[in-house]
């Protein structure tokens, strides 16, 4: 395990600019997730550290090393594909001692065994050894090409979307098996995903990447309460973050400046109108099962939020809508930073 | 759009799809059944006479097997089917080991990769006849081309040697225009399976430290061999019932050493007119040909399924 370093890294595709003035460092240890929406340079960023791309500028550094111009094979890295790139001829046995059999390694034949099976163990794949690769259902594959990267013990795991393909519960149940693999092993991993929740509940550290470009990195607690932009905000949350244009609602003592009001349920206070003054109107409510949503009309404009699953409010209520502790944004959309109040 | 016209379309209503269908395909199954068809169940009838064809007035003798036994018996059929297999064998090994090699040159996607492709495919196009003829001329000892080059290089005198004269030389000579000819077939096919192998496989390998050598052998040929495996079956079909250019190159001689089993079944039809004797053993062929190919197809299925 070594720490990782991106410093100043740009990379273009033709015309198309992937990676703009990168600056990132993954901490030896550290579970550090990438959350974008597609082709925000994600998926370039973790090929870039893996050496399957070369920057067009800046250094890729591991664990001190300058490897900007290494070739994959030199560098210390693991990577685990979107796609299930499993050798399909070879059983899942030889799919995973296939990184060990490296004439690099020199790894004795008891000691690949060992490793194989502990591996397979670990990623709950060890009743299938023997089955072909194309034999498996898709997540057992996904499980088989993560298995093949925490095999080797690198400087860094790197993974895109390994989850994508599974379904719900599946991802669910991964979702926990690799952060407590991660933590088990100490690992340092670069992950990568569109999916708010598995940043949320994995990372160490979140980097919030557009168009190139890292945002805001922070602890997804820091990411979710002190968004650097609207754009941060709205990537977490769910339902989103409602936007607010300032003076829709009453916000006495927002700090000055604000144009944009950020609120999320916990940022808002919903009552049924009793006096005939009202904010809003409910549109329809949406049940969930453990919780609503519920949808107010401001207007010409609408306001999503959730509600418990005993609301007393029925579509068509007349409500009152009051701010609390709401996040504030500038004409730029950048966060004012505190808190209002 | 187009209004049918009415006097068609009068006498196409009532007509239910099906019929529709029928109609459409029975000019194809008309053709099928009156060339490939009836000839095949006719000339197994006359697998089992004396018939022969240039004497029609002739009265028939039905005799049962004799025609098979005689066939299975002879000695100049099995070294015609020596003959045919040896060329088959040799033609298959090298335009496997060629056309997959310049499949994979080819798919290194290198500048004007797709020019030539193009080059290497014109063989291909040409008539097997074309073929046979000007390779008889690159052939000629005194002016050929062939001879002319292996001198060239070798300082071996061209006249020295007959390609298509020699009883050690026509076979291998016949084999070198097949392979000439055919090589880019195999290629196409096998660039292909090469193209059909993801990018990523290949980087998930790279990133585990496989070397070029063992991502050649793990990855490479293990997912085209289905490929290459289908290139061998069209070219053993083909080459086993190789004739036009065969006869065209040698006439099956110096000798009979180029004597392949289509040469032998044509003398046997149309020069010593045992018509007969001669379905009988197309029907061999055609059977051997048929079993060959059905338990190569099973290992090819099995190799799929991997």
């Amino acid at each position: 395990m070594a720490e990782v370093m991106l410093r100043g890294v740009a990379k273009s595709f033709g015309q198309t600019r992937a990676i703009e003035g990168l600056d990132l460092t993954i901490a030896d240890g550290e579970f550090v997730v990438l959350l974008g929406p597609t082709g925000a340079g994600k998926t370039t960023t973790l090929r870039l550290v893996a050496g399957l791309e070369r920057p067009d500028a800046g250094r890729v550094l591991i664990g001190g090393e300058d490897v900007t111009l290494a070739p994959p094979s030199a560098r210390d890295v693991t990577f685990v594909f979107q796609q299930y790139s499993l050798y399909p001829h070879l059983s899942v046995y030889e799919n995973l001692a296939f990184p060990l059999r490296s004439p690099a390694r020199r790894m004795g034949k008891d000691e690949i065994k060992r490793r194989v099976e502990a591996t397979a163990k670990l990623v709950r794949i060890d009743h299938k050894l023997e089955s072909r690769a194309t034999r498996l259902s898709g997540g057992e594959m996904q499980r088989v090409a993560i298995g093949r990267a925490l095999v080797r013990q690198p400087a860094i795991y790197l993974m895109d979307e390994p989850l994508s393909s599974l379904d719900a519960k599946l991802r669910a149940e991964m979702r926990l098996e690799l952060k407590r693999i991660q933590q088990e092993l100490g690992a340092t991993l670069l992950y990568v995903t569109h999916d708010q929740i598995e940043a949320m509940t994995m990372a160490d550290r979140i980097g919030i990447l557009k168009d190139g470009e890292l945002i805001q990195i922070g602890t997804p607690r820091k990411i979710y309460t002190e968004p650097r932009n609207t754009h941060v905000a709205t990537r977490l949350g769910q339902p989103a973050i409602n936007l607010l244009p300032q003076g829709l609602l009453p916000d006495a003592g927002l700090p000055a400046g604000t144009k944009t009001v950020g609120a999320r349920t916990e940022h808002l206070r919903i009552e049924k109108s009793a006096n005939g003054q009202a904010d809003g109107v409910v549109d329809w409510i949406e049940h969930l099962g453990d919780q609503n949503h519920l949808h107010v009309k401001l207007g010409d404009r609408k306001l999503i939020t959730l509600s418990p699953p005993d609301t007393p409010l029925a579509p068509g209520d007349k409500v009152m809508i009051r701010y609390n502790n709401p996040l504030c944004f500038d004409a730029d959309g950048n966060w004012l930073g505190g808190r209002a109040q | 759009m187009l209004k049918t016209p009415r006097r068609l379309a009068k006498k196409v209503e009532g007509l239910s799809d099906r019929a529709v269908a029928w109609l459409f395909i029975a000019p194809t199954m008309a053709l099928l059944l009156a060339i490939n068809i009836f000839p095949l169940f006719w000339a197994i009838g006359l697998s089992f006479t004396n018939y022969r064809a240039n004497r029609p007035n002739e009265a028939i003798a039905n005799v049962g097997l004799r025609n098979y036994e005689r066939i299975l018996t002879d000695p100049d059929i099995w070294i015609a089917m020596q003959t045919t297999a040896n060329f088959v064998f040799w033609t298959i090994a090298l335009q496997t080991v060629i056309g997959f090699g310049l499949a994979f040159l080819i798919d290194r996607k290198f500048r004007g990769h797709a020019f030539w492709t193009t080059i290497i495919l014109v063989p291909m196009m040409l008539s097997p006849a074309v073929v046979g003829n000007f390779w008889r001329f690159l052939y000629q000892p005194q002016i050929g081309l062939f001879n002319y080059i292996v001198s060239f290089f070798t300082g071996i005198p061209p006249s020295s040697f007959e390609m298509l004269g020699s009883v050690q030389l026509a076979p291998w000579a016949i084999i070198i225009v097949d392979t000439w000819m055919w090589t880019p077939y195999v290629m196409l096919i096998c660039l292909a399976g090469l193209r059909s192998i993801p990018d990523y496989i290949y980087e998930a390998a790279e990133v585990d430290r496989a070397s070029p050598w063992r991502q050649f052998w793990s990855i490479t040929l293990p997912m085209a061999l289905p490929f290459i495996m289908l290139a061998v079956l069209f070219r053993g079909i083909e080459n086993f019932k190789m004739f036009d250019m065969v006869n065209l190159l040698t006439g099956g001689g110096p000798g009979s050493t180029t004597e392949v089993a289509s040469i032998t079944l044509k003398r046997e039809a149309f020069e010593k007119w045992r018509t007969g004797y001669s379905s009988a053993f197309a029907i061999i062929l055609f059977v051997a040909v048929f079993g060959l190919a059905n338990i190569y197809v099973k290992a090819l299925n099995r190799v799929k399924q991997r």
